[in-house]
């Protein structure tokens, strides 16, 4: 029961990760499908991503990883895990933390992916309630992959990371998962610990104490979908009614003076710092935070449910290196590997084994690395395999986001959310 | 000198009179071609871009726009921010008040009686802002924070009481843009200063003037057109600035900078950005020109 997502119902699983296409994109896509196929007869009846396209596909022994800030582990100013890469599967990675938030780096990629060349990346790693992972998706700009080149991912793979890639049409597989929550400064704070009134709850004697100590984070996704859970909502069924009544809910909270300013991952130092004594977070940060020594920081299991969020691996087309990527994404399935992720970036692993390897670490690469990394991080291996956000618990409600279903939708959702932060 | 030049164009440049009265009178244009070509290439047709895709509706996920000549974009870019779009006018004037209150007495200090070191204490005025705008914001940032220097030392004292905080308030926002834009004011300021000729407030005293009143009546006159520019100098950038406001504020106090980055990177709302992007211009825009009808001088050019 240790791993997460077991106990995420399958059918919203499938509704949050399959693309739904409107009728229109479908004529659409027909229609560019049929030009393409008078420009090329005869593509050698390979489409991308089938198995006679990836036969066609082989190793260059370079690869162009594009992934989020200290999201894989470092030690010395090197990646163990991309150097293990290297000499275990003789790939060179070209390593680059630049994408900073979903949005911005789907435009930035919009581009070279509509013009059909390379975006410069072989694996991209985007966030699945992000609108710019839909829109890769029903753009149909990502890679299915080579299903026989996940040897790793069949063996360990947990259910939901399974569910994921089977959901996606194989064009998905989770790098790493995490929770966001409510975290709080327990030296501060000691009412509501276990509800997000914590932060909601308007009455004077909860802003007496808490004027001004409130964070939120300003992505109007985050915000919008933790504003439901507060108001007892299921986010993944909610309706427009619902999203009215979040988005009051919020500006009762902004405007009570509970909070302080709308964040983006700048928001843990601030609880760190002491400038917010409660803040809405992503659960990694918090966990780090508090093996860093911030003890009282803690992240809040609220009654009303968490939300659980995957960030994906994806091969977009037009790729340089696919069969390098495609190696590359089942080595971090490798339990050794997916131990060493863990106990450096602390969110949930998508390979439930990866639990044991961190108290039992695989002789050579693993123990040499592990044994490193301890000297950053401080703390023993065990203690991250026992903690509940790095392995959740039942303990945890694990709510998903909900998952829009039209461009209407996502415009409808930014006009309820996005003027929140900026006080309109 | 002159009358040489042209005797010597009349006799070798044998053409025809009137080819050659053609030339001069194409000169300056030709001279400003580069400048001509400049301001087309990367004033003129961005904003004509920016104002069609106002009024173009964008799809975000292919990026493409077709246009449907809704203006009211525009109108609904102004119902939905006025609110903050006068925010920020009030925001950028105080903030540019302070610098004029704040740079005049160091230019006119440096201009007057800094002598042989002049050169060395303009350097000192610009020495802090050779470090990126961004980081020495954030610097701010930790200074000002709760456990930060500033706001530890005034409790330390029993001056503030224990919650009190700076980040995040309009004060904070408005003292962010005063130290990020003042060489923008202190600059032109002393330029204009510099120039004074230190004859005439002698003899504005021999008339019998007292010390206010060759300020008023000598010194401020004649380096208006300092004032002028330094005024929009810091008042622009200020205006649109959304550094600080993102950094040391929080959303009572939001700038509309920060609406037009939301609305393109957060929301991937072209259209909408671009109609507000255009109100804030047109605003920018129509403001100057009154404001130099008003108060300004022919003379700008020397400073801006």
């Amino acid at each position: 029961m240790s791993e997460f997502p077991e106990n995420i119902d399958p059918a919203i699983m499938r509704g949050l990760l399959s693309p739904r296409l409107s009728r229109r994109q479908v004529l659409q896509a027909g229609a560019v499908a049929g030009a393409a196929s008078l420009l090329f007869p005869s593509a050698a009846g390979a489409a991308v991503g089938d198995a006679a396209w990836w036969k066609g596909k082989t190793k260059t022994g370079l690869l162009n990883f594009a992934n989020w800030p200290y999201y894989i582990d470092s030690y010395n100013g090197r990646h163990p895990s991309l150097d293990y890469l290297k000499t275990s599967k003789g790939i060179t990675t070209t390593y680059s933390e630049v994408i900073e938030d979903n949005p911005t780096f789907y435009q930035q990629i919009r581009p070279s992916l509509q013009s059909g060349s390379s975006i410069g990346y072989d694996i991209i790693v985007m966030t699945d309630n992000a609108v710019g992972l839909r829109y890769l998706l029903n753009g149909n700009y990502l890679t299915p992959l080579d299903d026989a080149a996940l040897v790793n991912f069949k063996k360990y793979a947990s259910t939901s990371a399974k569910a994921v890639y089977a959901n996606s049409a194989k064009r998905l597989i989770p790098w790493q998962s995490g929770m966001t929550s409510l975290a709080y400064n327990s030296s501060k704070v000691s009412t509501n610990t276990s509800s997000l009134k914590m932060a909601f709850d308007t009455s004077s004697s909860n802003v007496a104490k808490l004027r001004g100590r409130v964070g939120m984070l300003s992505d109007p996704i985050e915000l919008g979908n933790l504003a439901l859970l507060a108001l007892g909502k299921t986010p993944a069924t909610s309706t427009p009614a619902d999203w009215q009544a979040a988005a009051t809910k919020l500006r009762q909270q902004r405007d009570s003076g509970l909070v302080k300013a709308y964040y983006g991952n700048d928001i843990i130092s601030e609880l760190k710092q002491g400038n917010l004594w409660v803040g809405q977070v992503y659960s990694g940060d918090v966990f780090q935070a508090r093996i860093g020594g911030n003890k009282n920081l803690k992240l809040m299991n609220p009654t009303e449910g968490v939300l659980l969020w995957t960030d994906n691996m994806c091969i977009p087309k037009g790729a340089e290196h696919p069969r390098d990527a495609m190696t590359a994404i089942d080595f971090f399935y490798d339990p050794a590997v997916a131990a060493v992720l863990a106990y450096y970036v602390n969110y949930i692993t998508p390979v439930p084994t990866a639990k044991a390897k961190l108290t039992s670490p695989a002789a050579g690469w693993q123990t040499t690395t592990m044994t490193n990394l301890k000297k950053d991080i401080g703390v023993a291996a065990s203690l991250i395999a026992a903690a509940p956000e790095v392995f959740p618990t039942s303990a945890y409600k694990l709510k998903t986001y909900y998952a829009f279903k039209t461009q209407g939708e996502i415009d409808l959702w930014n006009e309820k959310f996005a003027g929140i932060p900026t006080g309109s | 000198m002159e009358r040489e030049v042209r005797w010597y164009s009349y006799r070798f440049v044998s053409g025809t009179r009137r080819r050659e009265r053609l030339v001069s009178r194409l000169a300056p244009y030709l001279l400003g071609l580069p400048a001509i070509v400049w301001l087309a290439v990367f004033f003129l047709i961005p904003l004509a871009l920016m104002l069609v895709k106002a009024l173009q509706e964008c799809n975000p996920a292919t990026g493409v726009c077709v246009m449907t000549w809704h203006w009211s974009s525009l109108s609904d870019a102004w119902t939905n921010s006025s609110t903050i779009i006068f925010r920020s006018v009030t925001y950028a004037a105080i903030a540019t008040v302070i610098d004029l209150v704040l740079s005049f007495p160091i230019a006119y200090w440096i201009a007057f009686y800094a002598g042989r070191r002049k050169n060395f204490f303009l350097i000192m005025l610009l020495v802090p802002f050779f470090v990126s705008f961004v980081i020495r914001t954030v610097i701010w940032k930790f200074l000002l924070s709760s456990d930060g220097l500033v706001v530890h030392s005034l409790q330390a004292l029993h001056l503030v009481s224990s919650d009190y905080q700076i980040l995040g308030t309009t004060g904070a926002v408005i003292a962010g843009l005063a130290y990020n834009f003042l060489p923008f004011t202190a600059l032109p300021l002393y330029v204009s200063l510099e120039r004074l000729n230190p004859a005439l407030l002698e003899a504005s005293h021999d008339l019998y003037a007292g010390r206010i009143t060759t300020f008023r009546r000598v010194v401020l006159p004649l380096c208006a057109p300092g004032i002028f520019a330094a005024f929009l100098l810091t008042f622009i950038p200020a205006f649109g600035d959304y550094v600080n406001q993102q950094v040391l504020g929080g959303f009572g106090n939001t700038m509309v900078g920060t609406v037009i980055q939301n609305l393109f990177l957060v929301n991937n709302d072209f259209s909408a950005g671009s109609a507000l992007s255009v109100i804030v211009m047109g605003i920018s825009l129509i403001g100057i020109v009154i404001y130099g009808r008003l108060l300004g001088s022919k003379s700008i050019g020397d400073f801006v």
